[in-house]
């Protein structure tokens, strides 16, 4: 293994072909990312590129091949994703302001506004999967106007037409389909043979636009109509319109907005603005208190029935073993809808059963503890089977001569749990017990799925909910229904990272205790 | 088969700060059972990775056959290994373990099973061939590892220490089947062990290694026959090394150098003699007199003889151990005697030194050359 | 086996009771959506054997409309079992790439010399308490972005979902190099002596010997697809792309409350996974302690 290795025979040949092969490909797709001014991501691609090629060639890199596929899998997926979330926290990135500067100019740019002229009534006429359209003009009804053909894949710009005798080959488009093409139709750029230019105005007709804006250098835009100007504030990430000859006074905001970056604003918004600092404390304290009830209860119920399934006298610890972890074997996602469903307030079969023996209804999604209550209840049903199962791993590492040696000393079963069991377990129980809070304090899925947060929290400015943990209330702003703030997001997401890379070194240091 | 031959080969893990062996120099002739000996931390295993390619060699030049293969990796280089772990592949049957190189090589079905079924003649492994080696008792997996190697007919066979994992019982068994082995395959093979006994048995010739001395030029410390190490240990180490229980040594000074008869005294005032060449040497130097323990001769007074007290007493039956104490021993004093019933612990006893079986060694732990020493050469 | 104490029936009938009681309690939400499955309608209650069964949920949860007493059609609401369909294609293909990679991966770790190794690994060991969770806007801005060139792996389509699993490796590497270290690195130096290359006694001697742990990092890595939510409920949207588990939430919206749906196609889409992890338990568990205790 330590000699060099030489090289293989006509398979050498065959690897640096589908090396060159994927090479080629790559290098293409840098060379077109590098054409649409991605040049991020068309240096990575060419860094990923340089280094896979020479560790597949190279007699040096050998032994990195079997590592480099897998260190790429991580670095796009894990790494990547981590540098580019701490980047997002210093922008602007949102609902609001999605795009970067350049695609919202552009859009800009493409605005249109009707001007004077004729505007045309249309039919379209389909020949197998082409398109023809027939314009119709008011004061020379007889001429007919007739497009280029065109389709959905396929569309010339600007679209010519010509007056022609006859009307166009094929069937005549009945209205209804006519619509369902009006996004094609809507992108269409008509050149009349005076080339004068058309564009969808309404559903029936064809009339003559113009763009409004044109670009006058610096980013900054001037409308056709009335000279107003459309200049770009860095700042706020928006476009201000600026009224004519008035190059100082403050215009109204323009949208969509666009991305900046705005330094620490998220963060200080964490901190200063009440609507979102109460909360965040909230879900922190919450989150940290879910985790850590989390790791008790799953710990406590699943060494207790480790200690029981282990227990000779007990006969039958194969079948009590296999029902123990079937929480564990149905997916999480199931089971925590299936318990969405009989914790609910009116249809579920939990309050049905409460109401018959005790005559009470608990509000479980309404009520703040309530709620509480029940994630942690159906978290430690989720996850007691997984402690169980390290447990029952421990507990088998223990030599019996210790119990033996106990029994001459009279101890009692709760003694030597005590004395013998926790002691001996704990130690290499730790890492563990540290990566299961790591779970929790991360557990998206559960409060996802089994409350989505509920019940909300008052005079949140942005959805929170009592039962949200810090990932639950990220994701809400993130993904929510009620406009993605991904700046905010991702600056709070940068906070769980510094918390999650403590955890993880803790978690580091208990795994070197064991190991040594 | 083929011959081997070693040239100033030296090992470094850390790109020369330190190093496991150094300036080896060994040639092995075709056909020649040789075996590298040496306490642990040696390196003679490393050594022997090194001939078979899976360590790779820091300085200096090997060669099979006159060929140069420092840098041919392991699979190119036609050798034979068996493992003290035996590393038979527990997936694969007896047959298949066997068959794995040649397979491996792309050979003929037929030469395969011919190779296999020779091979398992050879070490009476037929009835097993079927069976997977977890099923198997240690020395038939021991057969099996050797049978692997021979189906392949290397040009060297290299064991590292086959038998450690065997009881006594089955090593002195085992031991012999090797050599009977050897002694119909005539292939070159190279054998490690720290069991003096088996390198003895088995080896043409040995090669004792000591762990290295800081600024050793070496530690490849003698290369000779079985008795030749015996009678004429090249220092100190090889002395101490070779031979069970321990060669006695006790600390003194060149009374009188000679040609046959060397006169030392020890820092006791006791004077011996021993049948050395010591004209090399001057009156008052510093030296270690040796006397192996079946060599010495308790409670019998020639005049060369020396005085101590008894410590403690091993009877074994067949013989018994003297342990005794005395003011210039070096580590141990053991005398054997055929029958100990008469003596008692913590009486004092003259042990003579028979003046023909003395050895003497220089403050550098060299051996002064013995002049009446039984022939070994046979 | 030791002489018992005198007591030793009373605390065994005890303990039997108590683990009888717990496994009521564990198992009561299983038996209830078995039986809610069989219930006619969405809101019917009634005992835990329903009075009088209906097939209609599992009818829909099959696919195939259900004929109500008054003789007017429901339709399917969902299609469950595209769904399932799609989260086995992405959890297969996600997972035969994990264990490709992370099985080279590990052998590297665990067996050759190169420069950087104890740091990666550490590295590895932390970066996999990050899970992709904390990470979405990236996520999905990194698939928006490679959507625009591969479409196939875009926002939407199940490619990008399979290969965002592919960051959940360092575990399983973590995992796998754990097992190669504890066969005996001689074996593969008897392969090499053997005239094996370093290729073929990884290919020949080392994979066949761990098949075992293999078994287990498929089966653990495929159930954590299967289930994954997150990830897959960001980058994916329309109907027929969905997998199970973000498909499955669809039932329990307070506005269109399909619990007996939900009750047949949960039983429907749970019960293979759930048997195939029960059939492998024993696997498993020897995985996830011996991963778990050497860290």
């Amino acid at each position: 293994m330590e000699a060099d290795q030489k090289a293989q025979s006509p398979m050498t040949w065959l690897v640096w072909g589908i090396i060159g092969l994927i090479d080629l490909i790559l290098l293409y797709g840098v060379t077109l990312m590098y054409a649409q001014e991605e040049i991020a991501f068309a240096l990575i691609i060419l860094l990923i590129v340089c280094t896979g090629t020479w560790v597949f060639i190279s007699n040096k890199g050998y032994n990195y091949r079997y590592v480099f596929p897998a260190l790429l899998g991580v670095s796009i997926f894990i790494v990547f994703p981590l540098i580019y979330t701490v980047n997002v926290a210093f922008t602007n990135y949102s609902s609001s302001n999605l795009l970067p500067l350049e695609r919202v100019k552009l859009l800009h740019l493409r605005k249109t506004y009707k001007t004077d002229g004729e505007s045309y009534n249309f039919k379209v006429y389909q020949q197998d999967s082409d398109y023809r359209i027939l314009f119709i003009s008011n004061k020379e009804a007889d001429k007919h106007l007739v497009s280029q053909p065109f389709n959905e894949t396929t569309i010339p710009s600007p679209l010519k037409t010509d007056f022609s005798p006859d009307l166009p080959e094929g069937e005549e488009l009945p209205f209804r389909d006519t619509i369902k093409l009006r996004q094609t139709l809507k992108k269409l750029a008509i050149e009349l043979p005076d080339s004068s230019e058309l564009s969808m105005t309404s559903l029936r007709k064809f009339g003559p636009m113009s763009k409004i804006y044109r670009d006058i250098g610096h980013d900054t835009l001037e409308d056709v109509r009335n000279g107003n100007q459309l200049k770009p504030n860095y700042e706020t990430g928006f476009y201000i319109e600026v009224p004519e000859g008035q190059p100082d006074s403050a215009g109204k905001q323009t949208g969509p907005g666009f991305v900046v970056y705005n330094g620490w604003d998220n963060f200080v918004r964490v901190i200063n603005d009440p609507g979102i600092q109460g909360p965040f404390l909230q879900i922190f304290t919450w989150t940290i208190v879910f985790a850590g009830l989390s790791v008790f209860f799953t710990l406590v119920v699943g060494l207790l029935m480790a200690c029981l399934v282990q227990w000779e006298p007990l006969k039958g610890n194969g079948v009590y073993r296999l029902l123990l972890i079937l929480p564990y074997a149905v997916p999480a996602f199931i089971s925590i809808l299936i318990f969405r469903g009989l914790f609910n307030q009116n249809f579920g079969e939990i309050n049905m059963l409460l109401n018959l023996l005790f005559g009470v209804q608990p509000e479980w999604f309404s009520n703040e503890f309530l709620a509480k209550t029940m994630v942690v209840i159906v978290n430690t049903w989720l996850g007691y089977p997984y402690m169980m199962i390290l447990a029952i791993g421990l507990l088998k590492s223990i030599p019996d001569d210790l119990y033996e040696a106990s029994a001459i000393d009279g101890a009692s079963p709760i003694q030597n749990f005590f004395s013998i069991t926790l002691p001996m377990i704990i130690k290499p129980l730790t890492p563990l017990l540290i990566a299961s809070f790591a779970f929790n304090f991360n557990n998206l899925v559960l409060i996802a799925l089994l409350t989505d947060g509920a019940p909300n929290i008052i005079g949140a400015s942005t959805p929170a909910g009592a039962t949200d943990i810090l990932v639950s209330y990220t994701f809400r702003i993130a993904f929510g229904q009620y406009g993605q703030d991904y700046g905010l997001a991702s600056a709070i997401a940068t906070f769980i990272f510094i918390m999650v890379g403590v955890i993880a070194w803790v978690n580091l240091k208990a795994t070197k205790r064991v190991l040594e | 088969m083929a011959e081997v031959k070693l040239v100033n080969v030296s090992k470094s893990y850390d790109q020369g700060k330190t190093w496991t062996l150094k300036n080896i120099n060994l040639n092995i002739a075709e056909g020649e059972f040789i075996a590298f000996i040496g306490p642990s931390g040696c390196g003679k295993s490393t050594l022997l990775r090194m001939v078979c390619g899976l360590e790779d060699i820091t300085e200096g030049e090997l060669s099979i056959a006159g060929e140069l293969i420092n840098d041919w990796p392991p699979n190119e280089r036609r050798v034979g290994m068996v493992f003290q772990s035996y590393a038979l592949y527990p997936h694969m049957s007896v047959a298949e373990n066997m068959a794995f190189g040649l397979k491996l090589a792309k050979a003929d079905k037929s030469l395969i099973n011919s190779r296999v079924e020779e091979a398992a003649r050879i070490l009476q492994l037929e009835a097993l061939l079927e069976r997977k080696p977890k099923a198997m008792s240690g020395g038939q997996r021991q057969r099996v590892a050797i049978g692997r190697s021979i189906v392949q007919q290397p040009r060297v066979f290299l064991f590292d220490e086959p038998l450690s994992n065997l009881d006594v019982a089955l090593r002195v068994q085992m031991r012999q089947e090797i050599a009977r082995l050897h002694n119909r395959l005539e292939t070159t093979s190279i054998y490690v062990t720290h069991d003096q006994v088996e390198a003895m048995t088995l080896a043409d010739h040995i090669v004792v290694l000591s762990p290295l001395a800081l600024d050793a030029e070496s530690n490849l410390e003698q290369v000779g026959k079985p008795l030749e190490l015996y009678h004429h240990p090249a220092n100190l180490f090889v002395a101490g090394f070779i031979g069970s229980p321990k060669m006695n040594f006790f600390d003194g000074f060149i009374e009188e150098t000679g040609n046959n008869e060397t006169r030392v005294k020890l820092t006791t005032g006791e004077i011996l003699t021993a049948n050395v060449d010591s004209q090399s040497a001057n009156k008052g130097d510093r030296v270690v007199l040796g006397i192996r323990p079946e060599d010495a001769l308790a409670e019998t007074d020639n005049g060369n003889a020396v005085e101590g007290k008894v410590e403690t007493l091993e009877r074994l039956g067949a013989e018994s151990y003297i342990y005794m104490s005395h003011d210039t021993i070096r580590e141990n004093f053991i005398v054997r005697v055929e029958d100990s019933r008469k003596r008692e612990v913590n009486s004092k006893m003259k042990i003579e030194l028979p003046i023909q079986l003395c050895h003497l060694f220089n403050a550098e732990g060299k051996a002064f050359h013995r002049t009446q020493a039984p022939a070994y050469d046979l | 086996m030791m002489v018992q104490p005198r007591n030793l029936k009373y605390r065994v009938w005890t303990a039997r009771i108590f683990m009888i009681l717990f496994l009521c309690l564990i198992m009561f939400p299983f038996l209830m959506i078995i039986s809610v499955s069989f219930r006619s309608g969405n809101f019917a209650t009634g005992d835990l054997i329903p009075s009088n069964p209906s097939l209609e949920h599992w009818y829909l949860a099959f696919g195939i409309p259900w004929e109500n007493a008054d003789g007017s059609m429901t339709q399917p609401p969902f299609p469950v079992l595209l769904w399932l369909w799609n989260s086995i294609k992405v959890a297969f293909i996600s997972t035969v790439l994990i264990l490709l990679l992370s099985t080279t991966g590990a052998y590297a770790f665990a067996r050759l010399r190169f420069r950087f190794k104890e740091s990666m690994l550490t590295a590895m060991m932390i970066l996999q308490m990050f899970p992709a969770v904390l990470a979405l806007v990236a996520i999905y801005s990194l698939f928006d972005q490679i959507g625009s060139y591969v479409p196939w792996l875009g926002l939407d389509s199940l490619g990008s979902v399979t290969v965002a699993y592919l960051g959940g490796l360092a575990l399983h590497i973590w995992l796998i190099k754990g097992y190669f270290e504890t066969i005996d690195l001689s074996l593969e130096e008897a392969a090499a002596i053997d005239g094996a290359t370093s290729w073929q006694a990884f290919r020949y001697v080392l994979l066949p010997l761990s098949t075992p742990i293999l078994a287990v990092v498929f089966i653990l890595a495929f159930i954590t697809s299967i289930a994954e939510y997150p990830v897959a409920s960001v980058l994916l949207q329309s109907m027929d792309n969905l997998t199970l588990a973000v498909g499955s939430r669809q039932y329990l919206n307070p506005q269109n409350y399909l619990w007996g749906d939900f009750a047949a196609a949960a039983v429907l889409s749970g019960l293979p996974i759930s048997i195939i992890f029960l059939l492998c338990q024993r696997w498993i568990v020897g995985g996830l302690t011996s991963g778990g205790v050497k860290g």
